[in-house]
């Protein structure tokens, strides 16, 4: 009849997978549910013509319209909203971004692969404000040696503090062999801006995921079972001890109603999901901090020079191309004053295009005007830390439920003046770099995405030692129940300017392994 | 597509390369009529021998339509333009199907250019020649740089999001496709097909 397992995962994304990997390998046994279905490549895609798409390439109006980066090619990878709802005022949308298949985002991540700097960990005393994380880069860089060699991850090493290098298994050269690279790199040395390559993981043919690089591995030990289309709606709690000891959860498809119990609950739904379930469960949040701190990333700025020697293409071989990643480089030292605490990294591209938009003109002349700039301009766009507000936070929506009657969620977030004077100075930055170049700003926009676009979402479940101002400890694990841990992204206490996958892995091995010796103690 | 090519800032989950379908794709789904010697076949699209019979915009509202998308797209390069590619046939359907708020700001759009094309020449917007439509939508212009920025002004916002979407269904209709080849939206992309979507019984 009913198997108490040792460790219930609930999700199936890179925290979930490493989660299982590093668990199982220790001879636990763990039960994996995840909401979703898998996803058959070969036989879930077809190639199609633009012109063969029911709606031409527009995507069906009306459907995932918080998914911007939804289209009609893959449209049926996201999360439905009419599905699995949530709620934002009027006044402050919110994108919330979500894959509920077996493997979750971690199928369709840009790969992007940094670590977490002191900077970043030592927020309060850099930034003069907020909280810190209880734990420094020399308490996560074990793990993320060992999770970079997992995803196989290529990059520079440059040994810039706020850019901690890693353990790469391949090194990628500076791309600035062109011309216009070439005179970035010569105005942004005086100028303080350091220019490096972008960080990415290689993964095995392009594939950088829970379902190629972690859970095959768990599985091989025989000791994970995994049941899809498992929707848990209920963490379940033992009535003396306080202690969890399951989960309700809902079959996708005939919404018949399940109970699993088991010894200890990992939660790795995604930020969000793992938060929400918290929340409808009514555990782990003696502290009233749970479902606040939500943050993400600014992506947006936008700035675009056009190279005169460059137009009518007619650039000399080798002015254009090539590319740089610049790192934080804003409020490093007290010295450095700025209108906003943080930082932003930045994206240079040396060979790009104008896009139609960005003219007032229509017709022939504008065609000639987009043939006339083709291929001449170099771009610049950014990544920037969002601040972590109390204000900013998530409730549960009692008048909203999901296809399976789950309570929705309710977000709340809105940017502050920091974020707007952030990416002002960025924009105001790349346009100086460029005019100083003699190349002509053709667009200048400081604009950026609603919160949530990033996929980048943290926070809400923060960790700190101070059990009366976070809602887990450094180990990832609740205070307030000590057999439930959370090894997703709702940890974080500030995200940085960094893609948080390699942080999030690194910070569930951790948890993982840290919970596998309390385990063979018998402490949990 | 649109969303995408819109996107000005490189969208966070997008770029994960994902392995080569297998042999199967389309003619995968007949693999059970393959085993009975049932070959696929080749079908044809009903824009290439039906005319669409719904019209949501009335008559004005369309005509104008259709001469604004003649001088935002024309044939030009040698590929045919918003006309020879039916793009206002198909917009007038795609907006047909669309939320009330992108209902609005078409019809008020093309009922603005109706009504400025009167004041301005006594005739409706689809009768002016060259020069009267470029009095009338010049003004109207603006650069939208940031795609999620558009004019407060609803007819200025109407032209910065006609003019996009002229040019996604001229690219990405059947004609362009036979005319212009893979060029601009012709070629194939992987499409992924509904995933175990939820049982119906």
């Amino acid at each position: 009849m009913t198997e108490t397992h040792d460790v219930l995962i609930v999700g199936s994304g890179h925290s979930g997978g490493m989660a299982a990997k590093v668990l199982t390998s220790k001879g636990i046994s763990c039960l994996m549910l995840n909401a979703g279905p898998e996803a058959d490549y070969a036989k879930d895609r077809e190639a199609v013509a633009a012109h063969d798409l029911p709606y031409r390439g527009f995507g069906k109006p009306g459907r995932l319209t918080h998914v911007t980066q939804a289209n009609e090619y893959n449209a049926e990878q996201w999360v439905d909203e009419k599905e699995v709802p949530y709620t934002a005022p009027p006044d402050a949308p919110y994108n919330w971004v979500r894959v509920r298949l077996l493997g979750g985002r971690s199928l369709f991540w840009a790969r992007q692969s940094f670590r977490l700097s002191d900077f970043e960990f030592n927020a309060a005393e850099i930034d003069g404000s907020g909280e810190s994380w209880p734990i420094r880069l020399a308490d996560v860089a074990p793990y993320y040696s060992q999770v970079e060699q997992i995803f196989r991850v290529a990059g520079r090493k440059e040994g810039w503090p706020q850019f901690p290098d890693g353990n790469f298994v391949t090194e990628t050269n500076l791309n600035l062999n062109s011309g216009v690279m070439r005179k970035i790199a010569e105005l942004a040395k005086p100028r303080g801006i350091p220019l490096s390559t972008m960080r990415s993981s290689q993964g095995i043919n392009g594939l950088a995921s829970s379902i190629n690089l972690l859970l095959p591995d768990a599985m091989a030990t025989g000791k994970l079972k995994i049941v899809s289309n498992a929707i848990v709606r209920q963490i379940t709690t033992d009535k003396n001890t306080g202690l969890a000891n399951g989960a309700y959860f809902v079959d996708r498809h005939s919404r018949r109603e399940m109970q699993v119990k088991a010894r200890v609950v990992v939660l790795a739904a995604g930020t969000l999901e793992s938060t929400r379930l918290l929340l409808n469960s009514g555990i782990a949040n003696s502290s009233g901090v749970m479902g606040h701190y939500l943050h993400d990333q600014i992506y947006g700025v936008r700035v675009l020079a056009s190279v005169p020697e460059a137009r009518g293409g007619k650039a000399p071989a080798g002015l254009m191309g090539g590319s740089a990643f610049i790192p934080r480089f804003r409020n490093l030292s007290k010295n450095d004053k700025r209108n906003f605490i943080k930082g932003y990294c930045m994206m240079i591209g040396g060979a790009a295009s104008p896009a139609a938009s960005d003219f007032a003109e229509y017709g022939e002349e504008l065609q000639k005007k987009l043939d006339h700039h083709a291929g001449s301009c170099v771009s610049a766009s950014i990544y920037g830390e969002r601040v972590p507000r109390f204000e900013n936070h998530v409730s549960i929506d009692k008048t909203v439920s999901d296809e399976w009657r789950i309570p929705a969620l309710h977000i709340e977030v809105r940017d502050s003046q920091n974020e707007l004077n952030q990416a002002k100075d960025a924009a105001d930055t790349a346009e100086e770099l460029f005019r100083a170049a003699g190349w002509d700003v053709i667009v200048k926009t400081d604009k950026y995405h609603p919160p949530g676009y990033s996929i980048h979402e943290v926070g809400t479940c923060r960790m700190g030692d101070n059990p009366k101002t976070s809602v887990l400890n450094k180990w990832n694990q609740s205070h307030d129940v000590k057999n439930l841990f959370v090894v997703d992204g709702s940890c974080f206490v500030t995200c940085g300017w960094q893609n948080p996958t390699m942080t999030i892995s690194a910070l569930s091995m951790r948890a993982s392994e840290h919970l596998a010796e309390l385990m063979k103690a018998g402490t949990v | 597509m649109q969303a995408l090519a819109a996107a000005p800032a490189v969208p966070a989950l997008a770029q994960q390369v994902r392995p080569a379908p297998s042999s199967g794709g389309r003619g995968s789904r007949g693999a059970l009529g393959v085993e009975q010697g049932v070959k696929e076949f080749e079908v044809t699209q009903p824009d290439a021998v039906a005319d669409p019979t719904a019209r949501f915009f009335t008559l004005a509202q369309f005509g104008a339509l259709k001469r604004l998308s003649e001088a935002l797209m024309p044939a030009m390069g040698g590929n045919p333009g918003a006309i020879d590619c039916e793009a206002p046939e198909f917009l007038d359907f795609l907006i047909g199907v669309s939320p009330a708020e992108r209902q609005q700001l078409y019809r008020g759009g093309l009922d603005a250019l109706n009504a400025k094309a009167k004041a301005k020449f006594a005739k409706s917007f689809a009768e002016l020649d060259a020069k009267q439509v470029d009095t009338v939508i010049r003004p109207l212009l603006a650069a939208t740089p940031w795609a999620w920025d558009l004019p407060k002004d609803p007819v200025m916002r109407f032209i910065a999001s006609v003019r996009t979407d002229v040019a996604t269904a001229t690219r990405n209709s059947p004609v362009w496709a036979e005319k212009a080849g893979t060029r601009g939206g012709g070629a194939g992309q992987l499409k992924w097909l509904p995933i175990d979507p939820i049982y119906k019984g």
